[in-house]
């Protein structure tokens, strides 16, 4: 059957620092098919990290998930003991970090490390192991494959790294690899051949793929569908032609206004900017969580939470604005005349 | 030759540095830079991490020494300028404001802080000189009295604009400004930028990994390779004809947010080369598309003169150049 590999809905995480509890992120809901890219996006803070780890069950001790469930082809993990975890992890679901130090261990060859996990999941013999562990190398194109074995993590270049990283993820045939800002310390040379690496094999593998970034850019090369996140909540979802092309949340929108575009931005050219800043996330939501920023706010907006609008299949905004970007004027983004907003 | 602001001939920069087997090695982080940057100008400075973009720029703010060459400062050796005088007329803006802000000390005080060092004006007239330039760079006035850690970090780069601007400096030095900010926050700075360099009419050197933040912002354009500049001439025409094909594939390599935006193929395989073993030849020949046995060879020399690039087999600057101005679409 070819059901959803990943289904999640309404995770919530809750970390209580210092008598308060701040709530990072509010409502997720997602969902993964087969062979999908689907790209989180949102700035700093967001909650796309936090999400990424509750997914994985690797938040940190003091945080408190919730959720109606998060399913891996049907099985809630969600639940799953700290046992069932280490078969999944690594197995059946893996992480792809923006820094490749937090899943390499300095300490030990690359051989070793790659031996071990597969060792973990399958039972295979070390030279059988080893042998898997040059055919992915090679196949996430890092060259040499034989003699980065015995190479320690520190002896390799940043983008060699990240593509080691990269097959130790992949070794045993996840089903689901999330990647968090997997090219963001790399150069844009780098990147386009990371990017293109993870295209390539996905399109072979049929895996699920989840790529965290907040980088508009690395979206529109890759992703099939978005999920749009501000202050720990999805603010729009939709087919990457239909979020990049047809914006629906302002905040979406004033995301696009911002960003330089060269052939399209005229050198120079006043560019649209978000003002205000993202608010702290504690406290329950009285209000939209946009409101303080966004310059079509209603009166409407501030008096409650906002649901989530289904606007089509796989196509939803949380915003109570008629879903029509056409009949907005978005040179309005331009026009602040402060970066400040009242708080 | 006074209406240029900063002229480099002929830099280079070399550091010492030990090998895993202890022996004495020499990394030549610059190798025979060339530039020049005219009055009120903006040069945009681009190239992977590790070219030597911030080498340069800490010459010209003289932290750092160029081995051998020249460096002019408004048409003067940069040796013989002194260190308050050559911070009069140079300031630097860096990627992370907060590592660069005293967190103990008030807005004001920090953006006063260069006139105090060089003992301009009493503490009412520093004060007053803070205020205007917090206005200036767009920060409310009840933010003054804040401290670092109570800002944003598009406010604390505002806070380093000021306080590099409140000496009023000819030149600004920025490397990666916007870097470590988010895109609705970065194009304010830019906005700011913008605004600013015209107004004051300054200077400008913006230092920035992201092609199209050097597009928005420059009047010209060098590109550097380990410690080179492989091409260089006004922005319009590099981003819309580059010669060279090292500029051609960073031009490629830029993602524009747009719906049927296809990841480019790049054609550049191998890795950028350790500065410590730089390649025969051309330094780029080993990623090039187009290379061949005299580019393994012979360095190119420069050519052009307004455009300028180095390369033996230059791009026709036809169609093939086309990436920056109509995004590839699937
Ligand atoms: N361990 C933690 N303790 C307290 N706050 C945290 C912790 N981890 C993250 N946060 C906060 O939660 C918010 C969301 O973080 P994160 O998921 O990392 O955002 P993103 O990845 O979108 O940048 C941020 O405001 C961050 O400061
Ligand atoms: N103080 C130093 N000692 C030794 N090597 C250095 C020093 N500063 C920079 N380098 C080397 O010089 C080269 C250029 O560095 P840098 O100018 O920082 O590049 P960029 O700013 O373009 O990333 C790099 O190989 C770097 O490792
Ligand atoms: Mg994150
Ligand atoms: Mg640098």
């Amino acid at each position: 059957m070819d059901g959803p590999i990943l289904e999640v809905a309404g995770l919530r995480v809750d970390i209580p620092v210092d008598g308060s509890t701040l709530r990072p992120v509010r409502r997720v809901d997602l969902t993964v098919g087969r062979g999908e890219t689907v790209a989180i996006v949102g700035e700093s803070g967001c909650g796309k990290s936090l999400t990424a780890l509750s997914i994985m069950g690797l938040l940190p001790r003091s945080a408190r998930p919730s959720s109606d469930h998060v399913r891996l082809k049907g099985e809630d993990i969600s639940k799953a003991s700290p046992r069932r975890w280490r078969k999944l992890r690594g197995d059946r679901i893996a992480m792809i970090f923006q820094d490749p130090m937090t899943a390499l261990d300095p300490c030990y060859r690359i051989g070793d490390q790659m031996v071990e996990i597969l060792r973990q999941h399958r039972s295979i013999s070390r030279s059988d192991a080893q042998a898997r562990a040059v055919e992915l190398l090679g196949k996430v194109g890092v060259p040499t494959p034989e003699e980065r074995l015995s190479q320690f993590p520190h002896q390799l270049s940043g983008g060699l790294r990240q593509r080691v990283m990269i097959a130790m993820a992949l070794l045993c045939e996840p089903e689901l690899v999330i990647a968090d800002e997997p090219t963001t310390a790399l150069d844009v040379t780098i990147q386009a051949q990371i990017l293109r690496l993870l295209r390539d094999i996905q399109r072979e593998t049929g895996i699920g793929l989840v790529l965290i970034t907040h980088d508009l850019g690395v979206v529109a090369g890759v992703a099939d569908r978005i999920v749009v996140m501000y202050g720990g909540e999805v603010v729009e979802t939709g087919t990457c032609d239909e979020v990049l092309g047809a914006p629906l949340h302002p905040y979406t929108e004033g995301l696009l206004r911002s960003i330089p575009v060269p052939g399209e931005t005229r050198q120079g050219e006043r560019l649209g900017f978000i003002p205000g800043v993202v608010p702290r996330q504690s406290g329950e939501q009285t209000s939209c969580g946009f409101l303080k920023r966004c310059p079509y706010a209603m009166a409407e907006c501030a008096g409650g939470p906002v649901a989530i609008r289904d606007i089509a299949h796989g196509r939803g905004v949380r915003c109570l604005l008629p879903p029509d970007p056409g009949a907005r004027d978005p040179g309005l983004w331009t026009r602040f005349e402060t970066e400040e907003v009242a708080s | 030759m006074t209406s240029d602001a900063l002229i480099m001939r002929g830099v280079t920069r070399d550091y010492p540095v030990g090998t895993a087997f202890g022996r004495k090695q020499t990394l030549r982080a610059l190798r025979g830079i060339d530039l020049t940057v005219g009055k009120g100008r903006t040069l945009g400075l681009v190239g992977e991490s590790g070219c030597g973009k911030s080498t340069l720029a800490k010459i010209l703010l003289g932290v750092e020494q160029a081995s051998s060459g020249e460096v002019l400062v408004e048409g003067r050796p940069i040796s013989g300028y002194g260190r308050l005088e050559r911070a009069g007329l140079i300031q630097p803006v860096f990627q992370d404001p907060y590592s660069s802000l005293n967190p103990r000390m008030t807005v004001e005080t920090l953006i006063a802080a260069p006139l105090a060092v060089r003992g301009i004006g009493d503490s009412a007239l520093r004060r007053r000189r803070a205020r205007e330039m917090a206005a200036l760079v767009g920060l409310p006035d009840h933010l003054v009295s804040s401290y670092p850690s109570q800002l944003s970090g598009g406010q604390r780069q505002r806070v380093a604009i000021a306080r590099a601007l409140i000496g009023e400096p000819r030149i600004l030095i920025c490397d990666e400004p916007t870097s470590a900010l988010d895109v609705s926050v970065q194009s304010q700075i830019l906005n700011l930028l913008h605004r600013l360099k015209s107004e004051l009419d300054l200077t400008m050197i913006l230092i920035s990994h992201n092609l199209a933040v050097v597009h928005h912002l420059a009047d010209e354009v060098a590109v550097m390779y380990l410690g080179q500049i492989v091409e260089s001439g006004p922005s319009a025409e590099v981003f819309a004809r580059p010669r060279h094909p090292y500029t051609e594939a960073l031009l490629k390599a830029v993602l524009p947010p747009r719906a049927g935006v296809r990841l480019p193929e790049l054609g550049l395989e191998a890795e950028f080369p350790s500065p410590l073993r730089p390649p025969s030849g051309c330094a780029f020949h080993p990623r090039c598309r187009v290379a061949d046995g005299l580019c393994a060879e012979r360095a190119p020399e420069r050519d052009g003169t307004n455009h300028s690039f180095r390369c033996h087999h230059p791009l026709g600057g036809g169609d093939q150049a086309a990436a920056m101005t109509t995004p590839e679409t699937a």
